[in-house]
């Protein structure tokens, strides 16, 4: 059981995908202008991964090796379709919004990545806790990334405080393209510095 | 060759059960996404063709406007493949005109355009973009004012076209394209109306009265 906790939180931490292994970066630098959308673009894609990477564990005996990588995108892919054709039915202004990232989930390496390193010589329930690690990691790197892309560069927090605006004049640098890497390399820089002062600490 | 049929056989399982799922699915979705679409931009389009034509709305009267429109929608069957759907635009309790929605081919795919004309003159009332996929910020600017505007009460007589084609369209620029998508769905859309123009008028008094 202890493993299978491990499996689980590395996702949330020490590989969280996003800031640890630096991927999925297009889709997470693209669709973070508010945390709203961070929120949903990390549910789709933990949705797709947790499918993907159950079905392809299930799979692993079955599936010849030469062939491996064409069957993990079609399954991913299938799965992909699924989150587009449900959000179009039941969540269309969010599907509005992510646009053209909810159909690029195929091409996120996050999921391709997990697939090939971990659900393919694992069982179905580690893999399962790895999806949903990985996946809740990568949902909480966007919705933090997001949060302080929206606070900081719209003044706003949609997701919490709805239309309440918070800053007159934010900076709008922050919304814009150049900005997300700005953003996301101060990101970095904080886990860093905490990673070294829960070190030190030890 | 015993390895490679397996190979084919498993990759050609999987995308047969990944297709039929999809199928499926789409079955049980495609009615609900395509209510959402005519709930949240077919509607909307036809809003601004209202607009456009009586003037700006505060919210609260383009929700009823919105929920009329959606009330009165016409669904015509003209002896094409599917029947045709129809908005009738009121002014003073009285219909004066029927928006219609066609597409062109933008720059990534079809780009929709509902087209509002006037039942007495066949002049254009207005438009307004539904559906596109064009690039954010360059193409996806056919659907701001400054451009969609410049239609309200355009002339039937007038070219359909972008002016880089010879017609009267003037195209955003840096998305000719997208602009030569939206004249393109227009001029589909006067073509239809114009040919079956006697049958929708008659449609809509049957429906409305007048």
């Amino acid at each position: 059981m202890q493993s299978l906790t491990k499996t689980f939180t590395k996702g949330l931490w020490a590989e969280i995908p996003l800031f640890r292994l630096m991927l999925g970066l297009c889709p997470a630098l693209a669709v973070t202008t508010t945390a709203e959308n961070g929120l949903g673009m990390g549910l789709a894609a933990t949705f797709v991964l947790v499918c993907s990477n159950v079905l392809v564990s299930a799979l692993r005996k079955v599936i010849p090796n030469e062939v491996r990588v064409a069957c993990f995108i079609v399954i991913i892919a299938t799965f992909v379709v699924c989150v587009e054709m449900l959000m179009k039915a039941f969540f269309f202004g969010l599907s509005e919004s992510l646009g053209l990232f909810i159909p690029l989930i195929v091409v996120n390496c996050v999921i391709l990545g997990r697939a090939e390193a971990f659900a393919r010589k694992n069982g179905v329930i580690p893999s399962l806790a790895d999806g949903l690690g990985m996946g809740l990691g990568f949902t909480i790197a966007l919705v933090v990334l997001a949060a302080i892309r929206e606070f900081f560069g719209a003044g706003t927090l949609t997701l919490i405080f709805g239309e309440r605006v918070f800053i007159d004049q934010p900076f709008v640098f922050l919304q814009e393209a150049p900005g997300a890497f700005v953003a996301l390399g101060l990101c970095l820089g904080a886990m860093n510095v905490i990673g070294k002062l829960g070190k030190q600490g030890r | 060759m015993g390895n490679s049929m397996r190979m084919i056989f498993v990759l050609g399982v999987i995308t047969v059960v990944s297709g039929l799922a999809l199928g499926g699915l789409n079955e049980l979705t495609y009615e609900i996404a395509q209510n959402n679409i005519l709930r949240f931009k077919k509607i909307p389009a036809v809003a601004n063709i209202y607009e456009a034509a009586s003037g700006k709305l505060d919210d609260a009267a383009r929700t009823k406007v919105e929920e009329e429109l959606l009330a009165e929608k016409l669904l015509v069957d003209l002896g094409g493949e599917e029947p045709v759907l129809f908005f009738v635009i009121k002014k003073d309790g009285a219909p004066f005109a029927v928006a219609l929605e066609d597409f062109g081919a933008g720059f990534g795919g079809d780009l929709g355009v509902m087209a509002g004309f006037d039942l007495e003159t066949g002049d254009l009332v207005g438009i307004g973009i539904t559906t596109l996929s064009e690039t954010p910020g360059l193409g996806t600017r056919v659907t701001e004012e400054s451009f969609t505007m410049q239609f309200r009460g355009m002339s039937k007589d007038a070219v359909y076209m972008v002016k880089k084609d010879g017609g009267d369209i003037d195209a955003v620029t840096g998305a000719t394209v997208s602009s030569r998508a939206v004249a393109e769905g227009l001029a589909k859309a006067k073509v239809f109306y114009e040919a079956n123009a006697d049958k929708i008028a008659e449609k809509i008094k049957e429906a409305i009265g007048h």
